[in-house]
Formats: structure tokens, C-alpha cells, sequence
């Protein structure tokens, strides 16, 4: 209570806030509307996923990492799938990896037309909210009657995929995917053209191809700045050198070129997944999966909707994984929302935030920091003491 | 011993107290189920407001750390007993109005305003940050949208020759709708009303988004009913205010419903049209636009009335 220095005014967003879906705390200080400098604390739902996974053998892993993000939870099933398989040394059949790769960009869709909604509700624009999940319906109905479920739909399997794709889905999907299109012609013309909409998210958040760069942006955000970046190209993997995509980008880098971008992905994955369901190898659905896998590391890494989602595995050769380590998104893209509000108005917070399509829980890791100067190489917490400092 | 009871009526029936809450209560579920049906939702029920209306009364009001309980606990009642008064100079069903005085316009538009007066100062009063911020935005949009709402319900007292409501509200009956002829003030007017009642996309004083429910985020229980009751009267008010200025009068119960409902598809159609607006575009907007536009129709109207009379 000195008087002398200006008073911090600061506004809190969260834990609790209904700005956020997730728990996630922001601390934005602000002059008058003026965001003058952000910060950003998570940790509120870390679930231990990561330990629990090393006590669960390869197969019940699966089901429980499948459960990271209850978005792209097929993102996290297949790319834990995808890694396992290739330290066991056995590769999914072909239709299987076509059918998870379908899946991949139904799964796509879906989280893209969440995410318009999610963006459009920050903005104030309740109408696109409701449309776009209205239309969202569609392929939540197609997911669902392919797999019985709308999320988690547990489709793969180690070794393959558990449903086959038969005439009768293979018509609901295409005639869903018909019908969606024209809905996001649609969506793509309102992000584009409806003024009072512009006005809140042209030049707002925006970064240049270095900044992109600099912040470490992957996904679609990094995309709308011009960044060229998509594992699906880069480094193949699926169906992906057979049945290719083209990267989507924008050179604008604001909240707008982020939901162009986000669109426009999506008539690529109606495209991509017609030429896969043209194209459909025959054959088996699974092949048998050890029960141990042998001693070794792997990194896996695909494209979720959100971005290059990365997990390492180790295994020493048990029926267990010794380690999965899991980086979504999610946490390459925060800095870039911190570095893009200083200077903003508060209004803006939310859009900039929405804007990159956080998904806090995912992301929500034990980090074991070790001040004793002890290289962190080799550490397995299970010989470890129990006394380890944790943050 | 005598006692007159007309003006205990008037104010307790009809055309203030009861009638006009029951009023806003309807008024404020045509409104939420016309922008549900537009954004493909359900909505509500009829008797949803009334029911949260009720709940809230029966609720225990958390008076937060910090306040001066004084003001809490009085502003929402200010705040309802400002616009119910304003309804007294409103020719509410389209019957005259109940009392009426030489300049009860600037009264009426002046009560209406201490809603959201009320509504800022009860921000103010908290310690919390979302009423703060939301009390400042309250405030900023109450300066923006005040003088071209007054301007845009001046244009037809001009041509009247009155500030008083009854008589203005008489030149026009029977007359060509000034919507017609004074568009630009109708339009002002319409806007204004949205901006006054901070409907979207004029809702940046309350954005849950940011603010969470901006100044009235620490009320709860009576308090909160009280301001949303306040809230819905306003609806019928402003709305009543400016179809009998530029819908060509209301010249009975019938063409009240028909020409106020009418009106309340407009408001509800714009509001479901457009995204939120920062609250530096709005005060933007009206200074830059909405106030020039309504100063472009009074230079007409006072240049017309030169010429032709």
C-alpha cells in the first residue's frame, strides 16, 4: 500500500470463467481495456495419463490414451497405435490403415466445425455458433454409426481397426459429406464476408511467417501465418503417399486467415476421404499383435486437427510400456496467444484465445524438474525415489 | 372520509405496476424465443421469465465483501422504480397516457437512462473486476448512444412542436407513418433502443465471453430479479415509445400489440443477425455514424418545417 506505483489492474480468466470450456488460468493485466502483459498457468486436470499408461499393458493403453483429448481421441488412439505397432515390428493391413485414416479427417471435421462454433460464441455470433453445430450433427450421426460412438469412438485396435467399412456407411458417409460441403461453402462465406463478424477477427492475433516460427505455432495456426507445415506431407504416414492432401495455407496470419484455413482443410478431408473410399484396399481388418513388444524407443507423429501431435514409447521388451510421453498441440500454440494480446483490447482476449483451438486438458503434463544436477537421461520414476520434486 | 383511489390504480394496475411487468415478462419471452427460433433453438417457455422471476425473489442475495450495502440493496430498486415510472407517460395499449406535463420526454428518456445508471453505479459499487470493467462499459455506451436516441425521438416532437409525449403521440395519429419520411430517425431510433436495452450485438457491457455478466456479476437473488425485471419493462417502454412516434401512432389496444410485436420481430431479427461488437466499434459507431445521422434528420425536419409552414 505504498501509492506510489501504479496499481496492477488484473483480470483473472479462469480457472473457473465462461470463457473457458477447460480449466486454465490467465492472469492479463490491463490498462483501461489495453492488455498491457498475459500470462497463462495450467495444471488443473492433469490426470497422471502418462503413469497410468506404464501400468497398464500395450493393449489397455490404448484405450486409456484414446482418452487424452475427447476431441481427436482417434488422433491419439492411431498415433499411439502406429507407434507401438512399429516397435513390435508388425504394420497395420492396408484397408485397416485407409479406414483409420477416413476416420482421421471425419474426425477432423467434426473438431473444425466445433471449433467455428467455439470461435463464433467467443465472438458474440450465436447464430454461426448454432448453425455450425447444428451441421456438426451430420458427421457426429456418421462417426456414430460407424463405430457406435460420437467420441472415443475406439475404433483401432493394436495391429488394425476394429470396424469394417461396408456399402451402407460408405453411402452415409458420402452423402454426408455432400451435404456438409454446402454448409461450409456457406460458413466459408460468412467468415469471409459478413462485416460485423470481419470486424472482430480481421488483423486480430496476427503473426507473420518468423513469428510463427518463433513461437513454435504448428496446425492450422502456424498454416493461416504462411507456414508450410503438415505431417500429413512432410512425413507420411497411413494411406497419406497414396491418398495425398494438399497443406492448406494463408498469408494473412489474423483470427480470419485461421478460419479460412480451418475451412478450406475441410473440403480437402471430403476430398481425401472420397478418393480413400474410391479406392478402399480389400483384405483383412487385423493382423495378431504380440503380447510383449520388444525392448526398444520409438517417436510417433501425425497430424491431429490441432497440429503435430508427438508421443514417444519405450518399451524394454515387458508387456507394459516402460514410458509414453505425449506433447498435443495445444502447448505449441500458447505462446502465441500471450505474445498476441499485449497490445490488445480485452474484447479481443477471448477470440485470440479461441483462436488457436485450445484444448487445455490435453495438454496437462507433469513435468519433473530435477535441481540436483542429475542428468534427466534415463530416468524412470518407478526405481526412482518416491521424494522427486514435481511441478 | 374519501380517498381517491384512480391514482393508486393508475400506478398500481394499469398502465404502470402490474401491467407493465407483466408486460416485460411477455415481451422478453417473445424476444428470447424469436432470436431462439432464428439461431435454430428451442427457447423458452412462456412462463420461463416469470419462473426466473420467481426464483431469483425466492433466493437468499449475497451481499459481497467490499460494497456498500446501502447502495447494493437500493439501486435495483431505483432502477425498477425509475422505468416504472417512465410508464406512466407512455400511452401504454395505445389509451392516453396517465399523467402527462409539458416536456415529459426528456423525463421519460431520463428515467429510462437511470436504468442504466443504476445498473453502472451498481457495478462500481463492487470490488469485483468483471463489474468494473463491465460498470466502465455500461457507462462508455449509456454516453455513445444516449444523444442520438434523444435526437432520433426529438425529429417528431419537432414536427409537433412539443416535448410532451400525448401531444406528439396525437399529431401523428392518422398521419402517414413518420418511419416513412423520417427513416433515417427510425432507423437511429431502432439502434438506440438496442443499444439502451444492450441487447447483442450492443451486449458488450455484459460479454460472458470476457466479463462473465459484467456489472451484474455480484447480484444474485432479489437484487438481479429487480434489474431484469427493470431490464424487460424498458423493452416495452422504449419499444411503445418509439412505434408511437414513428409507426403512425397507437391508436388502440389491437394496433398497440400489433405495431409494439411487430417492432419486437425487428429488434429480435437484429439480434441474431450480427457478432458482438468491442465496445470502442459501438461508441465508434454512434458517435461517427449514429450521431451524424441523427443530426442529418433534425437539419431535414427543422429545414422541411421552415419551408412548408
Amino acid at each position: 500500500m505504498t501509492g506510489v506505483q501504479k496499481e496492477k489492474f488484473i483480470i483473472p480468466i479462469g480457472p473457473q470463467h465462461p470463457a473457458l470450456k477447460e480449466p486454465a488460468h490467465f492472469e492479463f493485466t490491463v490498462d483501461g481495456e489495453m492488455v498491457t502483459s498475459a500470462s497463462v498457468r495450467f495444471g488443473y486436470v492433469h490426470r497422471g495419463l502418462e503413469k497410468g499408461a506404464e501400468n497398464r499393458n500395450w493393449a489397455q493403453a490404448l484405450y486409456l490414451l484414446e482418452r487424452v483429448c475427447g476431441i481427436c481421441s482417434h488422433a491419439h488412439s492411431t498415433v499411439y497405435a502406429l507407434g507401438v505397432e512399429r516397435l513390435a515390428g508388425v504394420s497395420a493391413p492396408p484397408r485397416a490403415q485407409a479406414i483409420r485414416q477416413i476416420l482421421l479427417e471425419l474426425e477432423r471435421i467434426h473438431s473444425h466445425m466445433l471449433w467455428v462454433g467455439v470461435a463464433a460464441h467467443e465472438a458474440g455470433f450465436e447464430t454461426l455458433f448454432m448453425y455450425s453445430w447444428r451441421d456438426r450433427e451430420t458427421v457426429m450421426d456418421i462417426l456414430e454409426s460407424f463405430t457406435g460412438n460420437r467420441v472415443n469412438y475406439s475404433a483401432n485396435t493394436l495391429g488394425g481397426v476394429k470396424y469394417d467399412l461396408g456399402p451402407q456407411q460408405s453411402d452415409s458417409i458420402l452423402r454426408g459429406l455432400d451435404s456438409l460441403e454446402k454448409r461450409l461453402h456457406y460458413y466459408l462465406k460468412v467468415v469471409t464476408n459478413d462485416e460485423s463478424f470481419l470486424r472482430r477477427t480481421r488483423g486480430l492475433g496476427t503473426m507473420t511467417v518468423e513469428q510463427a516460427d518463433a513461437l513454435g505455432a504448428i496446425g492450422p495456426t502456424a498454416r493461416a501465418s504462411g507456414v508450410t507445415r503438415d505431417l500429413r506431407v512432410d512425413s507420411p504416414y497411413l494411406m497419406y503417399a497414396d491418398f495425398p492432401i494438399h497443406v492448406i495455407t494463408d498469408t494473412a496470419g489474423d483470427l480470419q486467415a485461421r478460419f479460412v484455413v480451418r475451412i478450406k482443410e475441410l473440403f480437402e478431408s471430403a476430398r481425401n476421404i472420397r478418393t480413400a473410399m474410391e479406392h478402399l484396399p480389400e483384405g483383412e481388418l487385423a493382423v495378431r499383435f504380440p503380447r510383449k513388444v520388444r525392448a526398444g524407443e520409438v517417436v510417433s507423429r501425425i497430424e491431429a486437427p490441432r497440429g503435430g501431435l508427438f508421443y514417444f514409447i519405450k518399451s524394454d521388451g515387458g508387456e507394459n510400456p516402460v514410458r509414453v510421453k505425449v506433447r498435443t498441440p495445444s502447448l505449441r500454440n500458447f505462446m502465441s496467444v500471450l505474445v498476441g494480446s499485449v497490445g490488445r483490447q480485452l474484447a479481443d482476449v477471448p477470440m485470440i484465445l479461441s483462436g488457436i483451438d485450445p484444448c487445455f486438458s490435453c495438454n496437462d503434463r507433469a513435468v519433473i524438474v530435477r535441481r540436483d544436477g542429475v542428468p534427466a537421461t534415463e530416468f524412470n520414476p518407478r526405481k526412482e525415489s518416491a521424494s522427486q520434486s514435481k511441478s | 372520509m374519501s380517498i381517491d383511489i384512480a391514482p393508486i390504480l393508475k400506478m398500481l394496475v394499469f398502465p404502470g405496476g402490474l401491467t407493465l411487468l407483466a408486460l416485460g415478462l411477455l415481451y422478453e419471452y417473445i424476444d428470447r424465443k424469436l432470436v431462439a427460433r432464428f439461431q435454430n433453438r428451442v427457447g423458452p417457455r412462456v412462463l420461463q421469465p416469470l419462473a426466473d422471476t420467481i426464483k431469483l425473489l425466492a433466493k437468499e442475495e449475497v451481499i459481497p465483501q467490499g460494497v456498500i450495502p446501502l447502495f447494493f440493496v437500493s439501486l435495483p430498486v431505483v432502477a425498477l422504480a425509475g422505468v416504472l415510472t417512465a410508464g406512466l407517460y407512455i400511452p401504454m395499449a395505445g389509451l392516453a397516457p396517465a399523467y402527462s406535463l409539458p416536456g415529459d420526454l426528456i423525463i421519460t428518456v431520463f428515467l429510462l437512462g437511470l436504468l442504466t445508471l443504476c445498473i453502472g453505479l451498481a457495478g462500481a459499487n463492487t470490488a469485483d473486476r468483471f463489474s468494473l470493467v463491465g460498470a466502465t462499459r455500461t457507462l462508455t455506451q449509456l454516453f455513445s448512444y444516449e444523444a442520438p436516441f434523444l435526437l432520433a425521438l426529438l425529429c417528431p416532437a419537432i414536427l409537433a412542436d412539443s416535448w410532451q409525449i400525448s401531444v406528439v403521440h396525437r399529431s401523428v395519429l392518422g398521419h402517414v407513418w413518420m418511419a416513412l419520411p423520417m427513416a433515417i430517425g427510425f432507423f437511429v431510433a431502432v439502434i438506440g433502443l438496442m443499444g439502451k436495452l444492450e441487447l447483442a450485438p450492443f451486449d458488450a457491457p455484459e460479454a460472458e465471453s470476457e466479463i462473465v455478466a459484467g456489472a451484474l456479476t455480484e447480484y444474485s437473488g432479489r437484487g438481479l430479479a429487480l434489474f431484469r425485471l427493470g431490464k424487460d419493462v424498458a423493452l416495452v417502454l422504449g419499444i411503445t415509445l418509439v412505434a408511437a412516434f414513428y409507426l403512425g401512432g397507437l391508436a388502440n389496444p389491437l394496433e398497440f400489440l400489433l405495431k409494439t410485436l411487430g417492432l419486437l420481430v425487428l429488434v429480435a431479427a437484429l439480434q441474431a443477425l450480427f457478432a458482438r461488437l468491442r465496445i470502442d466499434q459501438t461508441v465508434g459507431l454512434w458517435w461517427r455514424i449514429g450521431a451524424l445521422l441523427a443530426l442529418v434528420q433534425l437539419l431535414i425536419v427543422v429545414l422541411l418545417k421552415g419551408v412548408i409552414l
